[in-house]
């Protein structure tokens, strides 16, 4: 009779299953108990920090979807946010239509132009293909200041708080439950795509796209796909940013943060949905351990006493990123495994 | 027994109520102790546009270190906590909380520019932030916003005032303008006051051409201006940009006069220019460097006892001036000092002088809006500086 492992698998089924083991389900009930105590407990500044990671994830596993699963780079991701942005903003502005239809709107419209981008990029890769979708970052950005009526031109545009049936969610706190209920409902779908027929097209298209297509993989129709879910996530993100912000503009839309998106991924793990969520949550909080850090250190070294300035986020950005492609290309979704492993097989070493 | 009871309960409610009254009657207010004041400070000194908000904040604070060696605000030491936005909104809002929250500021002196400063503007309603924004447009006092007190010239105002210049003091037989502006609020607001305030005096604006912050060449733009005989050029530029378009014209042998509004006035431009700012007038809401009078002075002298290497001189000063503004109404507050008690003592300031600095500051409980006064210059090119060419003037009243 075999002995039989802590996660012993019969079926295929039992293997993609969401929660595994007891102790995944245990550890799930903790983070969501954690989760819903956190703004009783934390100050409206954590809990701003929260929503804003929120924003953040959504927006990086979209753009995941698209770089970390189907190898297609992609330096116009913040372009899928904006659109996402101006056409909530626009819907509770013009029509009055409630966040319910503007959330959804919001996705649909980036996921009809990711397409349109995705179709001409059908035969581009690498840093061709990041060329043209910083080029549509860039037209995006045109239009957003140049097309005064529908965005507000460089004035901006403001947005009503979300309301569900006249409570309004006006406040960090009063958001916070609906940006992490929206936020798991859409890593959820985002994790389900990856395990079905779909997601394993867009890992077999990054892995080797002629062997996928050999295999019938429909190359076109699955790039395209890529390319309408990441952005439908980037509208989200954006009617999301709306939402929160209250306020939009273009400068919020930049090549920058198409920049900061892809390093969340590279830092959280390409190809991997939680790796976007610790990506997304180092890279929002990161600053404050930099920053806690240094106030540290000039306790212990006083020649560093008041020389702390935010350069040295942006400095420590880009020397994770080196570090992270140099000994961990895989992200601290590679090293939080490592440790689930380590754990799982102690006191054996593999 | 059981009555006995009942009165010692009555007698420790009474005793807990009192307690907790006490409590809030002589709890400090916020950011304020028996010896200390804290204020916050949001504003850009990373990243791009860092030029701007360093010499901005440290005015700022080297004006509050200036105070405290004068004794404090009624015997209170001043103590700013400058938070850097990198100049992005999220960050401004991010960095208003840790201050209301975390440091427990009792206000903050600026949330920083336009957009920062919208973005923030229900929690500054929230929690009575009385603040000066680095921005000058109209929607932060018209209609009144009770915490936000506007501070400098109006786009609208300063590029009025060019246009009565050019008319009063010029006195050009035929005037042809051309506007070279940046597609960004204030370029575009800059734009129309250009374009309507020419349209009264019946002056014909014959180019509007855009220049970017980040151009180094303007070649395109001095040439469509030859093209139309401008002999006049209003920018609606940043320093930067202001800079390129004035060193090409340098290049090309164009030399009409130009115009550009406070971001752009600053000795950096002669410095930067040379011979091609000679030209040069700009509008400013806040004295020359150069100025002798008390309050430029002190500027200078504060300058180069904090071993400032100060880049953009009238941000410097400006910075002082918005400290000098909450010193004045911290003091007029009194011992009980508060947000809503800054407010109100801001709202006193009559025709208050900052010793040349800021031209004269009127506040009141129902306007918060800036004097729209400014100041022209020169460039004085042998001395590598701006100087004054006229005192504090305001647009002229047209039908």
């Amino acid at each position: 009779m075999p002995i039989r492992s802590k996660t012993f698998n019969e079926s295929y089924y039992e293997d993609i299953k969401l929660f595994r083991t007891i102790w995944i389900k245990f550890w799930a009930v903790i983070f969501v108990a954690a989760l819903a105590l956190l703004p009783y407990i934390g100050d409206p500044y954590f809990v701003y920090l929260v929503n804003l990671s929120c924003l953040a994830t959504v927006a990086a596993v979209g753009l995941n979807i698209l770089t970390g699963y189907t190898g297609l780079i992609s330096l116009g991701h913040a372009a899928f946010v904006a659109i996402g942005a101006y056409t909530a903003a626009n819907l509770a502005n013009h029509l009055g239509t409630p966040f319910w239809i503007n959330l959804p709107a919001a996705g649909l419209i980036a996921a009809v132009a990711g397409a349109i981008v995705g179709i001409p990029c059908l035969r581009l890769k690498g840093l061709y293909l990041a060329m043209i979708t910083m080029s549509f970052g860039v037209m995006v950005e045109y239009v957003v200041i140049t097309w005064e009526g529908l965005t507000g031109g460089v004035r901006g545009m403001s947005v009503p708080a979300i309301s569900i049936m006249g409570y309004k969610l006006s406040t960090d706190e009063r958001l916070y439950f609906f940006l992490i209920a929206i936020t798991a409902m859409l890593l959820f779908a985002a994790n389900n795509i990856t395990r079905t027929r779909v997601g394993r097209a867009f890992v077999a298209i990054r892995d080797r796209d002629i062997a996928a297509e050999a295999i019938g993989v429909n190359l076109t129709y699955y790039k395209v796909l890529s390319f309408a879910i990441s952005s439908f996530y980037a509208g989200v993100a954006g009617g999301l940013y709306a939402y929160t912000m209250r306020h939009i503009h273009p400068d919020h839309f930049t090549l920058l943060l198409s920049i900061q998106y892809i390093t969340m991924i590279i830092v959280g793990g390409m190809g991997s949905i939680v790796g976007s969520i610790f990506g997304a949550v180092f890279i929002v909080v990161a600053p404050e351990f930099i920053k806690l850090f240094a106030q540290s250190s000039a306790r212990v070294f006083p020649v560093l006493e008041g020389r702390y300035d935010e350069e040295w986020n942006i400095a420590a950005f880009g020397l994770l990123i080196i570090l992270f492609l140099i000994f961990e290309p895989g992200g601290l979704y590679s090293i939080w495994n490592r440790i689930k492993i380590g754990f799982k097989n102690w006191p054996f070493t593999y | 027994m059981r009555r006995h009871r009942v009165w010692t309960g009555k007698l420790a409610l009474v005793v807990m109520l009192s307690l907790l009254t006490a409590s809030w009657v002589f709890a400090d207010a916020r950011g304020v102790t028996k010896d200390g004041i804290k204020l916050g400070l949001v504003l850009v000194k990373t990243g791009p546009v860092a030029a701007l908000g360093l010499p901005n904040g440290q005015g700022m604070v080297d004006y509050m270190s200036y105070l405290n060696e004068q004794g404090g605000i009624n015997g209170r030491k001043v103590e700013v906590i400058w938070e850097d936005d990198q100049f992005e909104a999220p960050k401004s809002v991010a960095a208003v909380k840790k201050l209301i929250h975390r440091d427990k500021v009792l206000s903050i002196l600026t949330t920083g520019g336009t957009q920062q400063t919208i973005a923030n503007l229900e929690q500054i309603n929230e929690f009575k932030i009385t603040n000066i924004p680095n921005a000058l447009v109209r929607e932060f006092f018209d209609p009144l916003q009770p915490y936000i007190f506007a501070m400098g010239a109006t786009y609208e105002a300063q590029y009025q005032c060019i246009v009565d210049y050019i008319v009063d003091e010029l006195k050009m037989k035929d005037p042809r303008i051309g506007v070279v502006y940046e597609k960004k609020e204030y370029g575009k607001i800059s734009l129309d006051a250009i374009k309507e305030r020419a349209a009264k005096y019946n002056i014909p604006v014959v180019a509007e051409l855009v220049l970017p912050t980040g151009s180094v060449d303007a070649s395109s733009q001095i040439m469509a201006l030859q093209k139309e005989n401008a002999n006049i050029v209003i920018t609606c530029t940043l320093l930067p940009a202001t800079i390129t378009f004035l060193k090409s014209g340098q290049k090309y042998n164009y030399w009409p006069t130009v115009f550009g509004f406070n971001w752009a006035t600053d000795d950096m431009i002669v410095k930067a220019c040379d011979e091609g700012a000679k030209n040069y007038i700009g509008v400013n809401f806040v004295g020359a460097w150069s100025d002798e009078t008390p309050g430029i002075k002190l500027a200078r002298d504060l300058a180069k006892k904090n071993n400032r290497e100060v880049g953009l001189t009238s941000l410097y000063i400006n910075g002082v001036g918005v400290s000098w503004l909450f010193g004045e109404a911290m003091k007029r507050a009194g011992k009980d000092l508060s947000p809503e008690s800054l407010k109100t003592a801001l709202e006193t300031l009559k025709n208050y002088e900052t010793g040349g600095v800021f031209p004269p500051v009127n506040y009141s409980s129902t306007s918060h809006a800036p004097g729209e006064m400014v100041k022209f210059f020169k460039a004085d090119v042998p001395n590598k500086r701006l100087v004054s060419i006229s005192d504090w003037r305001k647009p002229k009243e047209l039908k």
